[in-house]
């Protein structure tokens, strides 16, 4: 019989993923999504290619904050860089902490959702009133504290990964402060998927707790952690550019939020200065934007009774 | 009866569910309750024997179930398997050891599959978690046979698919083929066949006439069915109310019934060309309450024969004939 081994042939599958994606295609929400999505990612994945290295006051090309030309599309800043240039270089900056800040908070949001749902008793209860405090707790001014105190204590220099470190610090902290509503959202999942059937079967079977979490009930949760995932990102890019904006990015590698907080530091709003302010500012809101709209879409396909909570 | 051979035995097993009354009343220090799920269940099944477990819904025969497999835990009496007390054994490498002998099939076959799982995973997973293989191709041969003794054939056909691309006979054929994978000496089959079309019931049903058969498995078929019980059973235990009313060999049961309830549910059955036995007439009213149950008998609200003893005092078990009991005061005389 062992001829007979196969190696899960995606037939069913494929044609799940078939469907799905013709139905989330669909929605004009993601499609305007996705096409803004995509053109960021493109720009994020080869700033040198689209407009050379990152302009610093030493090899800036331009006069100090002239109008958008010819030659600077989006005009200059305050010390003559191409704001054009700082922008897309911003883009790699903004997506990676948006996109690495989601990553921990759906993993700890998942972790915690799934442990209190499943367990239940006092387990649930001590976990729920952790996450009721995250919840309360306005995300951006936890982080607003948390991020100069962690940034005092290990400091701002060193890479990892070609990022600077005070990029990680920031990273972790919007996720550490974003996973609560990830959290409840999987733990009221869970309780209704283990009350179902499998998980009795699994149990006869002998599965262990870990592996009736992981390969039972995990499978059945991705809908809503993908949805509410991108909803998270919204809300990380948020946060990231609100810190920046306070001054708590890193100069050395500009986000659009520092750009952000380096406009409004150089006076650009008082000055007339509308590309320096308006270019990442309408980045900012187009990335979290397009999100929303494929968080939205993606749960109205995974789930067209229940509209997501915003 | 059949003491030295028994794989499991319940010793006066009690399920109480407790009430959990509302803050008003627990304020007011009202006594809440429980709801009496199993209430003093006696029941033993010998090796390679098949017991059905009959009663209405309500009467507690899944709850039966759930603690033999221990997803319930009993609040009172004993569970035996081989001898050994295995009530409050929680320990997980006796409860593996347990599982490995004990499998349960389910009753709604495409809510007891994962629908992320394919087939091969589903029937693979006790092998798996059980650890009872020692390699991939080891696992899809034990894979294969299970799936072919259910009736699956040829199995390999069958190892991608997911439970929406199965029909509805398929689907419990899984479900029979993951319990029967480890190889176990009982399973509990919970109302396998009431979800399936009548034509397909009978050949679910010869699947597992078959096991016993072959591999001198023991089956305790749990159903509402009197006459499927009494086609695939050798004893048949009637329950109502989570206690037994009758309990004997399936001809006595059927052709022979001591007790009213039993006659009643018998009456109940509908038949073709053949009339209703005389004496009882059908059923009338609602079953009572688990958390309320009536003092002294506890189908004497419902019992045509019922007499102002049955009011009072619960009957015991009496002996009504060779290996037959029944639980009723008109069994004495």
């Amino acid at each position: 019989m062992t001829e007979n081994i196969v190696k899960y042939p995606p037939r069913g599958r494929t044609r799940a993923v078939k469907r799905f994606l013709g139905q989330f295609l669909r929605d004009r929400g993601a499609q305007v999504g996705l096409v803004c999505l995509v053109f960021f990612l493109i720009v994020a994945a080869m700033p040198n290619m689209l407009v050379g290295p990152l302009q610093t006051a030493i090899n800036a090309t331009g006069d100090f904050l002239a109008p958008p030309s010819g030659q600077h599309l989006l005009g200059t800043d305050e010390v003559g860089r191409d704001v054009l240039n700082l922008i897309v270089h911003g883009a790699r900056i903004s997506l990676t902490i948006a996109l690495l800040a989601t990553v921990i908070s759906l993993v700890v949001g998942s972790t915690v959702g799934m442990a209190s749902g499943y367990f239940g008793g006092w387990v649930d209860t001590w976990l729920m009133r952790i996450t009721d405090f995250f919840f309360v707790m306005p995300s951006f001014v936890l982080a607003l504290i948390i991020t100069p105190v962690v940034l005092e204590v290990m400091g701002r220099s060193g890479y990892i990964l070609g990022f600077r470190l005070s990029l990680f610090v920031i990273i972790t902290v919007i996720g550490m402060t974003s996973w609560s509503f990830v959290a409840r959202i999987v733990r009221s999942q869970t309780l209704s998927i283990k009350e179902r059937t499998f998980i009795d079967r699994a149990r006869v079977v002998g599965s262990s707790n870990l592996s009736i979490m992981v390969r039972h009930i995990l499978p059945n949760l991705v809908p809503q952690i993908a949805a509410n995932g991108a909803l998270v990102v919204a809300g990380a890019i948020y946060i990231e550019t609100s810190l920046s904006f306070l001054g708590l990015g890193d100069p050395l590698q500009p986000s659009w939020g520092t750009l952000l907080s380096l406009a409004q530091r150089a006076g650009a709003a008082s000055a007339g200065a509308w590309w320096y302010l308006g270019a990442p500012g309408v980045c900012a809101l187009m990335v979290s934007l397009s999100f929303v709209l494929i968080g939205n879409a993606l749960d109205d396909t995974f789930n067209p009774r229940r509209r997501a909570i915003p | 009866m059949r003491d030295s051979s028994d794989i499991l035995r319940l010793e006066n097993l009690q399920v109480h569910f407790p009430i959990q009354g509302g803050l008003f009343d627990r304020m007011l220090g009202r006594p809440c309750g429980a709801v009496r799920a199993v209430d003093g269940l006696d029941l033993n099944v010998g090796r390679g024997e098949i017991v059905a477990l009959v009663g209405e819904s309500g009467s507690g025969k899944s709850t039966v179930g759930r603690v033999i497999t221990k997803l319930s835990q009993p609040t009172g009496g004993r569970l035996l398997f081989e001898g050994r007390d295995m009530t409050s054994q929680r320990s997980s490498s006796a409860l593996r050891s347990y599982r490995h002998h004990v499998q349960m099939i389910f009753q709604d076959a495409y809510q007891a599959l994962n629908p992320r799982h394919t087939t091969f995973d589903i029937v693979a997973e006790p092998l798996r978690s059980l650890r009872l293989v020692d390699n991939d191709a080891q696992l899809s041969e034990r894979v294969s046979e299970a799936l072919a003794a259910a009736g699956l054939n040829p199995p390999g056909d069958f190892f991608a698919r997911f439970p929406h691309e199965l029909s509805g006979g398929q689907r419990q054929r899984v479900v029979i083929a993951g319990a029967l994978a480890v190889k176990p000496e009982l399973i509990v089959a919970d109302e396998p066949v009431s979800m399936l079309d009548v034509s397909i019931r009978a050949q679910i049903l010869q699947v597992l006439v078959d096991l016993r058969d072959r591999h001198n498995m023991a089956l305790l078929f749990i159903t509402h069915d009197l006459p499927l019980a009494w086609l695939i059973a050798d004893r048949i235990a009637v329950l109502y109310l989570g206690k037994l009313v009758e309990i004997g060999s399936a001809d006595d049961i059927t052709f022979k019934p001591r007790h009213p309830y039993t006659v009643a549910l018998l009456n109940a059955t509908p038949q073709i060309g053949g009339a209703a036995r005389p004496g009882v007439p059908a059923l009338q009213g609602e079953v009572p309450s688990a958390a309320r149950l009536p003092n002294g008998c506890r189908f004497h609200p419902r019992c045509p024969l019922a007499f102002d003893r049955c009011k009072v005092e619960e009957p015991p078990a009496i002996e009504v004939g060779p290996h037959h009991m029944s639980a009723c005061w008109l069994a004495e005389r």
